[in-house]
């Protein structure tokens, strides 16, 4: 006999408004019905009435993880519209921010995947971990969460302390190569649970427009800083990882490895950035005209389309967000699964509904 | 002939793409998007999105935003009666694209149901193309 049991949209497990109907079968998920409406807020149509400086505050509130990326994306496509050549200095302080979000979300992730194993040790050592990256983010501008950091035509903040950068990302890379990689890798309890679980093949990803880690976890090797860099990461070196086995398991090395690219990103980042401004002009006039950019976000492909009517107020902004590909993908990789697991896929995509529903 | 370029003569030999900093743009009101969606998806192109606007005749315009091997093309093209043929059975990717542009500005996709996704059960679609009047303030002048 098959029933079916509603997840949210305001459970314990998920943090976030989101609601899971899933179909069972005995233990065994038939089908699963996904409603990620909860936090819709317009942020396009409001874009829409903002003029551009406005306008990067806005885009930055769509998400108070990854808000950095989403202003950088925003910044890329207006500098494109208006013609506008970012200063080296402002590229290489924007990748140094960039890479520092994408540690913190790749922490927070760790930390709540780890949870949702049953794993408190884990999540405390993620946690504590993330607080380093944190501090470092607020002491760099000033804010914990959004730092304010881009404006259109550079950066609204010099890097005023390398050296503490050098620092944590020396001791973010070292924690999490010599505690993170083997707790995760070798823990029987991670492996049980992640181990063929949720499996996404390359198909399947490549068909639904599965982006990021969980793109990567199925053997797909797309990441927009290296197949179309912006920022510094054309002058640096890096690697990207890739997995082909498409469980829960290979998502998590994934983010794992990445981190320690992350690191090593700063850390060349951070000794070569060179003399110079931050930012150009105060004023900036768009043309007529529209444009695209897209960035690597810590869950995967940021896009955003800027339309401009010659006004200071743009006439469309399109965001596509990375969980808004990602999160369809959950329901084939539940299909088949156990109940049991249902929480923990739904976590290993690193879903953000207040991405989603914008 | 590399693959792009093989996509390109596939989706309409003769056509103009403009090459810009951020890809390759086709601009085609009468884009047969069932076609496009058949030869992306042959070639193991990704769609990225699609992004809508209204134009002021009433019609929308839709830009498909395919990723081939980290390049972009854009495939601009037009409503017709605020209708465009729904590719999301060829391109499960798709989907949660159409119900999405369905929900903000009505956009009709034939051939599939359009339940909305951003919206609640009975809200009506097209929620940005409404006109949303400011209340005066308490007090003032109208």
């Amino acid at each position: 006999m098959s029933y079916t049991i509603p997840i949210g949209p305001y459970h314990p497990a998920l943090e976030e408004p989101c609601k899971v109907q899933v179909i069972c079968e005995g233990e065994t998920v038939q089908d699963v019905a996904l409603s990620v409406q909860y936090n819709f807020r317009g942020v396009e149509w409001l874009a829409e009435r903002r003029n551009y400086q406005q306008a990067v505050a806005l885009v930055e509130r769509v998400c108070g993880i990854c808000s950095n990326v989403h202003t950088l994306t925003f910044c890329t496509a207006v500098e494109r519209l208006a013609g506008l050549t970012v200063s080296e200095r402002a590229q290489y302080i924007r990748t140094i921010v960039v890479e520092l979000e994408r540690l913190a979300s790749h922490a927070l992730w760790a930390g709540i995947a780890a949870e949702v194993m049953g794993f408190q040790t884990l999540f405390m050592t993620c946690f504590a971990l993330r607080e380093q990256l944190m501090d470092l983010l607020e002491n760099l501008s000033g804010n914990r969460v959004h730092y304010g950091m881009n404006c259109i035509g550079g950066v609204t903040r010099d890097l005023a302390d390398p050296k503490a950068v050098l620092t944590v990302a020396r001791s973010v890379r070292q924690a999490v190569s010599d505690r993170l990689i083997p707790l995760f890798a070798n823990d029987e309890t991670v492996r049980a649970r992640c181990a063929g679980t949720g499996i996404l093949t390359r198909e399947l990803a490549l068909a639904w427009g599965a982006v990021g880690p969980t793109a990567r976890a199925s053997g797909l090797s797309e990441d927009i800083r290296r197949t179309s860099p912006y920022a510094a990461y054309a002058k640096l070196d890096f690697e990207v990882p890739v997995e082909t086995a498409g469980d829960v398991f290979a998502r998590v090395v994934v983010r794992l490895l990445e981190m320690v690219q992350s690191c090593r990103i700063i850390e060349q980042a951070v000794d070569a950035v060179p003399p110079g401004p931050i930012h150009g002009p105060d004023f900036v006039e768009v043309p007529r005209g529209e444009a695209v950019a897209r960035s690597e976000a810590p869950r995967g492909e940021l896009f955003y389309y800027v339309a401009s009517d010659g006004t200071d107020v743009p006439c469309r902004v399109k965001i596509r967000t990375p969980s808004f590909v990602n999160i369809p993908i959950v329901r084939p990789m539940m299909i088949g699964a156990n109940l049991a697991d249902v929480a923990l896929i739904n976590a290993s995509v690193d879903p953000c509904y207040s991405c989603t529903s914008r | 002939m590399d693959k792009i370029e093989q996509i390109l003569i596939s989706i309409g030999p003769g056509k103009s793409w403009e090459q810009k900093a951020e890809g390759r743009w086709l601009e085609d009101p009468g884009l047969d998007v069932e076609k496009m969606a058949g030869v992306m998806i042959e070639a193991g192109a990704r769609l990225v999105t699609v992004s809508a606007s209204s134009l002021d005749t009433g019609e929308f315009r839709l830009i498909y935003h395919w990723d081939v091997e980290g390049s972009l093309l854009n495939c601009a093209t037009l409503t017709s009666q605020g209708a465009l043929p729904s590719i999301a059975r060829i391109c499960p990717a798709a989907d949660w694209i159409e119900l999405e542009i369905h929900d903000y500005y009505a956009v009709n996709f034939t051939g599939r149901d359009l339940p909305p996704l951003m919206l609640n059960e009975h809200d009506p679609a097209g929620i940005f193309s409404r006109k949303f009047q400011r209340k005066p303030k308490a007090g003032g002048r109208p």
